[in-house]
């Protein structure tokens, strides 16, 4: 009995501090978004709208559309897209071949470039890329494969494959190294025995080294979730949430509502329903993962 | 021996009040200016030099985040002492008690002839009828072309009306290959097709917004005339002579407008004198003794109607400015006419007195020939929703137009909604 009063005095200020740095800030959001303040008036402050803020949201018309963007493209595409290439990077980079020929090194060094990257570095990178008079627009040019400058970042056709290209190019490095090194504990007697069996190179990936790779997938798969879907950098610096909003997303309109449209109420209230996803998707984490974590260390 | 005692603590405190006073720091006062450094950095160093007592530090933002910028820090009693503001943006500002009141400060220390002197005073009036900023700058919007590729395509004359503007960009984008009217169709807030789409529609004598003769306001427009506009500006989309990459520009200043420009693969634009300064600048230095192909004409109007607007800058100081007398010492220097002649020259004063001084020459021309026909934004400033609220909501909505996410006829319907929710 003694020992827990103590082991619960210890862990008051940690308590504490938790509410203080993570629930204040939540709660005072969640009241906000009850409210219709507006930066021009947050001096006065804002007066209670009740479930008004969330009733429009909801009913909005561009609602459906932004959330099918943060979604499919922003999430979903991107992070699929990240595992399945980050995969086959990882498994590239874990040939004999690529050893053999004294390259390994020098290709992982090359992956930790764009993985070093800062976001907005990548961006901007990569809008010069895409530009008019850009590298791509040249090479394809040049290639014979288009007869037009294509405006990548500015036309409804290309806007979405650009910024998950751009958000490919500097996560995947991340995912690729994480799996490789987790390729790396896969033991070799394991290959011997599949080959011995008689295995197809298929069948050999599929029983031996996916089942060891899982756990990995499963955590960055869920990480990148995490990432993508409150990610604001790529598609704010890369479009504006533009052209017009064909690429707005939850975070963007939070920021749209907040600080162009001055909108603080309405955009808490966005703020609350993101937050929401976010905790459905924790607690996803937590019981596929870290439950089995602590179950593995028990 | 307590004479003595007495007058060597008189003789310490007079000591000590002395060194204090030599030694007391200037006031140091915060100046956020959203253009470059090098515009005011002369006017500064002057204004120091004058008034030793007090130091300016520069703060440089851009034009994009200055608005929330400013009122975010305004709101928790920080930001800078003075700020430069889109003279739009005044009055919201006063009335959100981001800006100090600048009435007894016009009163007992005016600047030189006085507040009158001033162009847009309506728009530095809050709600209270307060004064919350001096104009300092003033300016109009005109287009500019580039008089040797509207040769090539065979156009002889300047366009006059909307019609020839469009068939002068087309005959250039067919002929030479190059771009015809090159705007900024991208949907950011502070974008530029905010200006035309006002344009086109003030120079068919209409409005957004206007009042009506009861004092109160109302939409100006029908959903037809959106749509009209949108249409218009949508063609030069279409048809290509405005390349789609165009999209993703907002700004008159957008680099690869001005490069396209300059270099002779776009032969019209619509801008700021001080964009087209830039530009011919630009143009100079890169082909040294060349006389630059350029021209600048009023947009197209009626004998009766304005199609361009008179627009500019204002100072601020902060509400909680801890040193709002020294801010006003710098804004009233700022607003001289030395200022305005010897360092700060891409811009015009928005004093009228020193405005008629102005020789605007030949390159500025069609600048000064459209300031008759450039309107102040009236109803849309001192009517119930803030103008950058619909600012924003017409940019996006013709991006979405421009851009084909939408049917112009859908996006003019959400535009006149959107605004309409807000109109009392």
């Amino acid at each position: 009995m003694r020992d827990r009063l103590f082991i619960t005095t210890m862990l008051v200020p940690s308590m504490v501090l938790l509410i203080l740095f993570y629930g204040y800030p939540i709660f005072d959001n969640l009241r906000i978004s009850f409210t219709d303040l507006s930066l021009l008036g947050m001096k006065k402050g804002g007066n209670w709208v009740g479930l008004e803020n969330y009733r429009e949201l909801f009913r909005s018309g561009e609602f459906g559309h932004i959330l099918f963007n943060t979604f499919i493209w922003l999430t979903a595409t991107s992070v699929v897209l990240r595992l399945l290439i980050g995969l086959a990077i990882a498994l590239l980079l874990n040939t004999r071949a690529l050893g053999k020929l004294r390259l390994a090194a020098v290709s992982r060094f090359a992956l930790l470039i764009p993985w070093a990257t800062p976001p907005i570095v990548a961006v901007v990178i990569w809008r010069f890329l895409l530009e008019r008079n850009g590298f791509v627009n040249e090479a394809l040019i040049g290639l014979g494969l288009i007869s037009q400058p294509i405006a990548f970042l500015a036309d409804i056709r290309t806007v979405w494959p650009s910024i998950v290209v751009i958000m490919l190019w500097n996560t995947v490095p991340l995912i690729a190294l994480s799996l490789l090194s987790s390729l790396q504990t896969v033991p070799e007697e394991y290959y011997e025995a599949a080959e011995l069996d008689g295995a197809t190179d298929w069948q050999t990936f599929r029983f031996v080294t996916l089942p060891f790779l899982m756990p990995a997938i499963l955590v960055l798969g869920l990480m990148s979730v995490f990432w993508s879907f409150n990610n604001f950098v790529y598609v704010w610096l890369a479009t504006g949430a533009g052209p017009g909003t064909f690429t707005n997303v939850l975070a963007t309109e939070v920021y749209l509502k907040a600080f162009v449209d001055f909108r603080l109420g309405y955009s808490s209230a966005i703020g609350m329903v993101m937050a929401v996803v976010m905790g459905a998707f924790g607690i996803l984490y937590l019981r596929l993962v870290a439950q089995r974590q602590l179950e593995e260390t028990l | 021996m307590l004479k003595f005692i007495a007058a060597g603590l008189i003789a310490s405190a007079a000591t000590v009040a002395t060194l204090g006073l030599a030694s007391a720091d200037p006031v140091t006062i915060t100046f956020r200016f959203n253009d470059t450094e090098q515009e005011v950095r002369g006017a500064i160093d002057e204004f120091q030099k004058q008034n030793p007592d007090i130091k300016v530090d520069l703060q440089r933002i851009g034009w994009k985040d200055a608005r929330n910028q400013f009122l975010r820090e305004a709101a928790v009693g920080q930001g800078p002492d003075v700020a430069h503001v889109a003279q739009v943006w005044v009055s919201e500002m006063g009335d959100a008690g981001a800006t100090l009141a600048l009435d007894d400060f016009l009163q007992k220390d005016p600047p030189p002839n006085g507040f009158a002197d001033f162009a847009a005073q309506d728009l530095a009036h809050g709600k209270d009828g307060k004064v919350y900023g001096l104009p300092w700058t003033t300016d109009t919007w005109a287009m500019v072309y580039r008089t040797d590729l509207l040769a090539q395509a065979g156009v002889e004359s300047l366009p006059s009306t909307w019609e020839e503007l469009r068939a002068a960009s087309e005959a250039v984008y067919k002929k030479t290959g190059k771009a015809g009217f090159g705007f900024p169709a991208g949907s950011s807030a502070s974008g530029a097709i905010w200006f035309l789409a006002n344009f086109y529609w003030w120079s068919d004598g209409k409005a957004l917004i206007v009042q009506k003769d009861d004092g109160s306001y109302a939409l100006g427009l029908e959903q037809a005339d959106v749509v009209e506009a949108m249409n218009y500006y949508k063609q030069f989309m279409d048809a290509g002579d405005n390349p789609q990459s165009n999209l993703a520009a907002s700004d008159a200043h957008d680099p690869a407008i001005m490069q396209a420009l300059v270099s002779g693969n776009q032969a019209m634009g619509a801008m700021p004198p001080n964009t087209y300064k830039e530009i011919l600048k630009a143009y100079e230095d890169a082909n040294p003794g060349k006389e630059p192909p350029f021209a600048s004409a009023p947009f197209p109007h009626q004998p009766d109607t304005k199609s361009s607007m008179i627009g500019g800058r204002m100072l601020v100081i902060n509400a909680s400015s801890k040193h709002p007398e020294a801010a006003w010492q710098f804004v009233k220097y700022m607003a001289s006419e030395p200022v305005f002649a010897d360092h700060y020259r891409t811009q015009f004063p928005a004093q009228n007195s020193l405005l008629k001084q102005i020789d605007f020459g030949a390159p500025l021309k069609g600048f000064a020939e459209q300031f008759p026909f450039a309107r102040t934004w009236g109803a849309y400033a001192s009517g119930p929703v803030p103008i950058g609220t619909l600012w924003n909501i017409t940019q996006r909505s013709f991006g979405k137009a421009l851009s084909g996410q939408v049917s112009t006829e859908d996006a003019a319907k959400e535009l006149l909604a959107e605004i309409g929710k807000q109109m009392p």
